[in-house]
């Protein structure tokens, strides 16, 4: 960290906020708040003399509320940049002249209260998120009485008590008479895999720390009494396992089951009622101190700034990169990525390599000065464009600017533009070109393949990245399957514009599958989704017209699944034949009239 | 506990439940074992063991289960239910357990006592002469003795 604020080539912004970033890959405009800090950051020596004056007493964040700090203050000793702060909330003010002790006591002058927030716009290149977690709150799980039992603790205010440079400078006492306590107990997932109470999903660093938590406690006291109560120990990293084997090897009694409930005794330590695995009983443990290893969630600022830079996210309210493992510190939007927490749960070495991952990721984009794009990129013809603001809702890339209200038509950014075509797709008036997928190249596509004995052709549209990569992945598996399918590729399912289903079915097809990537698993995002909505559309108005809805089928087909793209094939070859001549003739008549 | 006979479980049992209201989330429990802990009738009788009989209901052990008196132990208190971190309905899973027992006979003579009470009276703990005599002392009305009109809630 003091690496980072000593970089003569970083520039560290504390105290700041993004409020709102505009542009693209290699030309991002970041508007940043930078709040006061009313001490000249340059000058304070972080001596303390301020504070030491200073009469206004509150709780230490930092040290989770169990020392104090006064309303000028240095977050931690090694905060960046060694500096004090004034919480000007907190600071009982200077005007009219109420305190100003603080004024009075720096000899250096540092302090002033005139300082006001700055709005700075930095021009950055690309973004690397990294906003971090916050901790689970633990007050809504009442069972294990947090907010009624003092010698509760959750997971990061046991950490500070045990750590050296913490309030009790590292010795291990209890909350209500400050005595060291004989027994410990850690409850486990705590707003961790949970479908209720917290998140879903496994934290990942919970069982560590408290194994870490253990070893440090017996390491201070060989004699205490530590039971730790969990559903599973995941000590799945390097040398983890070690780490547990250590732990029970000391004497760390690891119980399986969760508690159910936790009761104060008088003398205030604290009784838990626990089903133990082991013995099928129901147990009473009593134990002075009890610590609830706390999950990790996302942080406040996720949803703020997943708007402003236009990113997705997990079910989990973690940012979603842009492949699970082939682009894990990428975000779909180009010149984005993300290192740590932001991303999920995880542990500091993980973090570590994310973010030196991130890094690498953001100089390898960057260290040209320029960068080559796909040339597949849609392309707005404006004389045609009515603004009706489609292509801009569609567009899962935020690439499309166009203004509703005042008519100006619509412009695409080919840098964020990736390419999916999906704003061709939905354009009710033609006027977006498909570079490389043009309406004309792809309808005649369809053209040449419908050419001669159409009756027995099953057209296919493929997405390139998923369905078409089945198909090869078929034919190099040797999977046997019908012959006359007939495949046309896009970027994605979401190119496959309405018009190319009636010209497909005016030109005599007896059947027409549109495939693309499973839902989720979309190469554009959520492009796929956009697919599955123009189907159910399309089969809407076959059905009223007249034409029999099986016909149209949508399939998700994976690279890696080219026996379900040969099944796939198989059941719409049987889907074929069910179509008779006269039925084809019936559907060219229908669109023909529909035509006219 | 003896051991668990698999010979005669009945593997639609699990299906069978999870199609009912109360049953459907039943399969989620990763055995955490909160319900036990935090249930007051398991605390003082361990005939009674919420994790047990969510078990046994998915492992088929169909005519176990419905025939045993331990499900009529639950005081549905909803405390496992709060608690269930995988959100398992368990207080409203034994109302389902109670039910489907009930429909196939198996009702233990006390609770069996209280429904006919019930359909009878309409009241499980009956009003008489001595009861309005009382509350006439101190300036109640008197309540009807009978309560016969509960008994068109239930037609034969």
């Amino acid at each position: 960290m003091t690496d980072v604020g000593r970089h003569p080539r970083i520039k560290l912004h504390t105290l700041s906020e993004v409020v709102d970033v505009k542009g693209y890959v290699g030309n991002f405009d970041v508007r940043i708040l930078k709040k006061a800090r009313y001490v000249d950051e340059k000058e304070c020596t972080a001596c303390g003399d301020c504070a030491e004056v200073c009469p206004v007493v509150r709780p230490d964040e930092f040290n989770l509320g169990l020392s104090s700090r006064k309303a000028i203050f240095s977050p931690f000793p090694q905060a960046v940049p060694s500096a004090y702060v004034v919480n000007i909330n907190e600071c009982l003010g200077h005007n009219p002249s109420v305190c100003a002790k603080c004024i009075d006591a720096c000899d250096k002058g540092c302090i002033n209260f005139h300082m006001s927030d700055q709005e700075i716009v930095e021009s950055v290149g690309s973004i690397v998120v990294a906003t971090g977690l916050e901790p689970y709150d633990p007050k809504e799980l009442d069972e294990y009485g947090y907010t009624r039992f003092e010698n509760v603790l959750t997971s990061l205010e046991f950490e500070r008590l045990i750590n050296a440079g913490g309030p009790t400078k590292g010795e291990v006492l209890r909350p209500t008479d400050r005595k060291r306590p004989r027994s410990i107990g850690f409850i486990q997932c705590v707003g961790s895999r949970s479908a209720k109470k917290g998140g879903n999903y496994c934290s990942n660093v919970c069982c560590m720390n408290t194994v870490k938590g253990t070893l440090m406690l017996k390491e201070h006291y060989p004699d205490i009494d530590i039971k730790v109560f969990y559903i599973d120990i995941r000590a799945f990293g390097k040398g983890f396992e070690e780490l547990y084997t250590r732990s029970r090897r000391l004497g760390v009694h690891y119980l399986r089951g969760l508690p159910g409930t936790v009761e104060e005794d008088p003398d205030r330590s604290l009784r838990v009622a626990v089903e133990n695995t082991a013995t099928g009983k129901l147990e009473i443990h009593h134990l002075d101190m009890l610590v609830l290893a706390l999950g990790i969630k996302p942080a406040s600022s996720t949803q703020k700034l997943q708007e402003m830079l236009g990113l997705q996210l997990t079910p989990d309210g973690f940012f979603l990169e842009a492949h699970p493992k082939l682009q894990p510190v990428d975000a779909a939007t180009r010149g984005v990525f993300y290192a740590g927490c932001a991303e999920g749960p995880k542990d500091i070495k993980e973090s570590v390599t994310q973010a030196s991952a991130a890094a690498a990721r953001a100089i390898r984009l960057m260290h040209k000065g320029e960068i080559t794009s796909e040339p597949i990129t849609s392309q707005v013809i404006t004389e045609h464009c009515k603004s009706c603001g489609k292509c801009a809702e569609v567009c899962p890339y935020n690439a499309i600017t166009v203004d509703v209200k005042k008519k100006i038509p619509a412009e695409v950014n080919a840098a964020a533009c990736a390419g999916c075509g999906t704003c061709a797709a939905e354009c009710p008036f033609g006027a977006i070109i498909m570079n490389h997928f043009t309406d004309p190249q792809i309808l005649n596509q369809v053209e040449a393949l419908l050419e001669e004995e159409p009756k027995e052709k099953i057209l296919a549209f493929a997405c390139n990245w998923c369905s078409y990569a089945g198909a090869d992945f078929a034919g190099v598996s040797r999977l046997q399957y019908p012959p006359n399918v007939r495949l046309i590729r896009t970027m994605c399912s979401g190119r496959v514009d309405e018009k190319f289903i009636w010209e497909g079915f005016e030109k005599g097809a007896p059947v027409i599958l549109v495939s693309g990537c499973h839902i989720g698993d979309c190469h554009y995002i959520d492009a796929n989704h956009w697919t599955e909505k123009r189907i159910k559309k399309i089969h809407k108005k076959m059905e009223k017209s007249g034409i029999r809805p099986e016909r149209l089928q949508l399939e998700w087909i994976s690279a890696a699944e080219g026996i379900r793209f040969a099944r796939v094939m198989e059941r719409m070859e049987a889907l074929r034949q069910s179509v008779t001549e006269e039925e084809i003739a019936e559907t060219i008549e229908i669109l023909k009239n529909r035509k006219k | 506990m003896g051991n668990v006979d698999l010979e005669h479980a009945d593997m639609n049992f699990r299906k069978e439940l999870a199609r009912q209201p109360g049953g459907e989330k039943i399969s989620a429990c990763f055995m955490c074992r909160t319900c036990v802990a935090s249930c007051p009738i398991s605390a003082v009788n361990d005939r009674f063991h919420p994790l047990r009989i969510i078990r046994m209901a998915l492992y088929g052990l169909k005519e176990q289960v419905l025939s045993s008196d331990f499900i009529w132990l639950c005081s549905s208190c909803y405390a496992c239910q709060e608690r269930c971190p995988q959100g398992v309905s368990i207080t409203e899973f034994m109302t389902l357990l109670k039910n489907m027992a009930a429909k196939e006979g198996h009702m233990p003579a006390g609770i069996r006592a209280q429904l006919d009470l019930v359909k009878g009276e309409g009241r499980i703990y009956p009003i008489d002469d001595f009861d309005n005599k009382k509350r006439a002392k101190i300036d109640l009305p008197a309540v009807p003795t009978t309560c016969g009109v509960v008994k068109e809630l239930f037609p034969e």
